[in-house]
């Protein structure tokens, strides 16, 4: 198992560790719930030094045929994502934010579980260059509604990125606007001894660490899917109603999604919300059913302790797309009423 | 850890006082489920054997059956964790517990574990 370069000091922290795709990271510090109430009211940060971080060199015609989001009219500078890799039935191998340095030059953050796969794919799809940093940098997301009332505030507009830059006087090798959690906020990939000296400095300004299940809990409440639970090479960008592709150039899988559009899809991936005294998650997995008849299923709850409900996201048959409806939902054998929400889930 | 309770294998804790087993979960259990947002309480009134699964404690990862530590029927749940789940969080051996039993079979009691064994059999999973 890979571990967090930053774990020594995250446990002086008091934070608690568990395994995510393959790497020991903090799971939560105190409690999520804490946690996930301090990036909606306040501020956090994460440790998200499992992600997969790559260095593409080549010729930007190639990129734009690996992904399927227009690459060539972004500036250098730019933030081109969500995006994804698609496999050639439009499947996704992964989704990924592409940074654009230059013409020649790009960066990619991909799932924890995907990083060697996208390595691989990148090499057998194109004569690219890829360089693996995973394992050089941290990477942090500073992460809130309040944040600048904790950091000073950078010029840096949301979806940009500068490389060798500064943050509060140290040296990052990159510092983003950017996030998951559907806040503002920044993030950055240092060294461990420079992340170290930042969010020391940021914790004694008020600013909590977070672990993952908090996380996981924020990003339900957007909608954002989660490879490996909500999104795989078996469901397509319609399917999933992420909107990561261009159809305004060719890419890997441009032709089968197409078909899709035009054809249209089996099921869609919808968001639901329980009643607020029910405690119960429907695990991945679980059954959505209409007057008992299966209709879909589960892929991702959780509770959320800013809605103060249990939440999640699933796919059912696309003929039963009940927006604003309800349906059941199979917990151990009971079905309990669930309500069918568009994302974000927040509102 | 209490000296004065009985654990079981699958960490849940049992206070006996007279005819009446109390039953929680352990310190330990609560840690490894971490943050817990619900509890499945069993109906009043209903008939257990040893081992026999009476509760679900939800947390965000994973949801973990309560087994019955003995065979009785219930005669108290803690309503309070309906609304309050983070008590089994908090104080797992106090404002946590989850139901009490009538005990029908005070024999079971031999096939409990001491604090003693109980800790031994964490040492033995760390």
């Amino acid at each position: 198992m890979f571990r967090t370069p930053l774990l020594n000091f995250e446990e002086k922290l008091g934070a608690n560790f568990g395994e995510f795709a393959g790497w020991e990271m903090p799971m939560s510090y105190s409690s999520y719930q804490e946690e996930h109430i301090s990036v909606r009211q306040g501020a956090a940060f994460f440790d998200l030094s499992h992600m997969g971080r790559l260095r593409i060199r080549g010729a930007q015609k190639e990129v734009e045929h690996l992904v399927a989001k227009e690459v060539s009219r972004a500036s250098p500078g730019e933030m081109i994502g969500p995006t994804a890799f698609l496999t050639d039935k439009a499947g996704f191998v992964d989704d990924v934010m592409l940074y654009k340095v230059s013409d020649q030059e790009f960066l990619v953050v991909t799932n924890a579980i995907n990083r060697e796969k996208v390595i691989k794919w990148i090499r057998n799809n194109s004569s690219l260059d890829v360089e693996d940093l995973t394992f050089q940098l941290v990477m942090i997301a500073v992460q809130g509604r309040k944040i600048w009332d904790f950091l000073e505030r950078i010029d840096l507009p949301f979806l940009r990125f500068m490389l060798n830059s500064k943050l509060e006087g140290r040296d990052v090798f990159l510092l983003s606007r950017s996030g998951w959690t559907g806040e503002d906020g920044i993030e950055f990939w240092s060294t461990p001894d420079v992340a170290e000296s930042l969010l020391s400095s940021f914790i004694s300004r008020g600013i909590k660490g977070a672990g993952l299940m908090a996380r996981d809990s924020l990003r339900q409440e957007m909608g954002f899917v989660l490879y490996g639970e909500d999104i795989d090479e078996t469901v397509n960008p319609i399917e999933a109603r992420y909107w990561v592709f261009s159809l305004e150039k060719e890419f890997i899988g441009k032709e089968a999604l197409v078909d899709s559009l035009k054809q249209g899809v089996n099921k869609l991936r919808v968001g639901f919300k329980l009643p607020k005294k029910l405690r119960v998650i429907p695990r991945n997995g679980s059954t959505f059913k209409i007057m008992g008849i299966p209709v879909g299923r589960v892929t991702s709850s959780s509770f959320s302790p800013y809605l103060e409900r249990v939440i999640g996201m699933g796919y059912v048959d696309s003929k039963h797309f009940f927006l604003g409806g309800s349906m059941d939902v199979e917990v151990r054998g009971k079905d309990y009423n669930v309500k069918l929400s568009d994302f974000p889930l927040l509102k | 850890m209490l000296r004065d309770l009985l654990y079981t294998e699958s960490d849940e804790w049992v206070r006996i006082e007279g005819n009446v087993a109390t039953v929680g979960i352990t310190d330990y259990a609560q840690k490894k489920l971490r943050d817990i947002v619900g509890v499945d309480l069993p109906k009043l009134g209903t008939k257990v054997r040893i081992g026999e699964s009476l509760a679900v404690v939800e947390s965000v990862k994973a949801a973990a059956d309560i087994f019955s530590p003995l065979s009785g029927e219930v005669v108290e749940v803690n309503q309070e964790l309906t609304s309050t789940p983070e008590l089994l969080n908090k104080d797992p051996y106090g404002k946590g517990w989850i139901f009490k039993l009538r005990v029908s079979n005070q024999d079971e009691t031999k096939k409990l574990l001491t604090a003693e064994q109980y800790s031994d059999k964490i040492r033995g999973e760390q």
